[in-house]
């Protein structure tokens, strides 16, 4: 048995030789990754389902998946990245169950001044008008700029992700870039 | 596309007409290739460079809330982490199963892959400063006495020599394995693969 002193040892290794023994299956070893990167993993998850409420149970399944998969990771050194990535699913995937299913292009609202929160230049600073004005965007233009500012994903994979066109993905975020700019410009 | 942009970009003080006939669609696929390669076009325009100065803040100013957003979670609680390990204890990853040799033709005795795997990993604890990553079994476990080969990739403590402590570690590996278990192993090949510091000092970014 590993005991607690064990695991804080292991909380000194680089994440290849944890993820690598996690994958062999060991649990102390998994626990290490789940207090390293459990709270950068919800900080994301919360970015991209538009808020916190569902964002521990979105991590927690995203560990149990990873966990699960863990093994037929090649190279246990990206395990942050990867399960960046496994995060950012598992949060899309919610956000899919929780809408009615319809043409994703044809749903996209214009994001407009009218649905934005009032008197958003008194937000005290930058940070806070860029988080308003990330709630205000609409659903699928924060996730396409979401998966591609904050999870890094390409093009190309946020089409794959949210089973759109790359072409619309483009014009999803464009969109999005837009809408920011011009709003945290106001800002300034 | 471009008929849409004045209205929205008038605020930018930036008429459509000032991006030199670029979109923002292209500037923003520009950004995310880094400006390479240099496009003398929008690098020459005014209004474009406006728009990407502005995309590289909001670039920046996202990096920082993302930052802030880490900062200000709290550490996941210990009984959140316990709750996603008692989860996965429900899913032990046991292995192929390795028979033992008995006399007995009715014994059937086995140990895992998984347990051999623990035996193996419980070796650092004879080695200084060592800890074991991943670990594999190669040969026909199923077969007693069939050849083996063991590798691990391994973490040594900063300042330790690195060949000894591979060699040790072989040696308390092989001293476990003949123990407890009746492989056959014909080899045990260490990788050291990272150098570590002890606790307090972890490195910033693991990435």
């Amino acid at each position: 048995m590993v005991g607690a002193g064990d695991a804080a040892r292991l909380g000194d290794a680089a994440d290849g030789i944890v993820a690598g023994r996690a994958a062999d299956g060991d649990e102390d070893a998994f626990g290490v990754l789940v207090r390293r990167y459990g709270a950068m993993m919800r900080a994301s998850a919360a970015r991209i389902l538009g808020g916190v409420d569902e964002a521990d149970d979105v991590v927690q399944d995203a560990f149990i998946t990873a966990w699960q998969q863990l093994p037929g990771l090649e190279n246990p050194a990206v395990v942050k990245s990867w399960l960046m990535r496994i995060v950012s699913h598992k949060a899309i995937d919610r956000i899919r169950a929780r809408r009615p299913q319809t043409d994703i292009a044809d749903e996209d609202p214009a994001a407009s001044e009218s649905n934005a929160p009032p008197r958003i230049v008194e937000a005290r600073s930058e940070l806070e008008a860029l988080s308003e004005a990330l709630s205000s965007l609409p659903e699928q233009q924060r996730e396409c700029w979401t998966l591609r500012e904050v999870s890094g994903y390409s093009y190309e994979e946020i089409a794959e992700e949210l089973g759109i066109p790359v072409s619309t993905v483009r014009g999803l975020l464009a969109r999005a870039r837009r809408f920011l700019i011009v709003r945290m410009e106001a800002w300034r | 596309m471009s008929d849409e942009l004045p209205l929205e970009l008038r605020r930018l003080d930036v008429e459509a007409a000032d991006l030199d006939g670029h979109s923002l669609e292209e500037l923003g696929d520009y950004l995310d290739r880094d400006r390479t390669p240099v496009d003398p076009s929008i690098e020459a325009s005014a209004g474009c460079q406006l728009v990407l100065q502005a995309m590289t803040r909001l670039r920046a100013t996202t990096r920082a809330l993302i930052d802030a957003d880490i900062a200000a979670a709290p550490a996941p609680s210990e009984s959140w982490v316990q709750q996603i390990l008692t989860r996965i204890a429900l899913d032990a990853r046991a292995g192929r199963r390795i028979p033992f040799v008995h006399p007995s033709p009715t014994a059937d005795l086995a140990i895992t892959e998984g347990a051999v795997r623990g035996l193996i990993r419980a070796a650092e604890l004879d080695v200084h400063g060592v800890l074991i990553g991943r670990c594999r079994l190669d040969g026909d476990l199923a077969t007693p006495g069939a050849p083996v080969r063991v590798s691990v990739e391994a973490s040594v403590l900063w300042g330790e020599r690195v060949p000894t402590v591979a060699d040790r570690l072989r040696a308390a590996i092989r001293e476990r394995l003949v123990a407890h278990t009746d492989l056959d192993v014909q080899g045990i090949d260490v990788t050291i693969r990272d150098v570590h510091r002890l606790a307090g000092t972890p490195e910033e970014d693991r990435s």
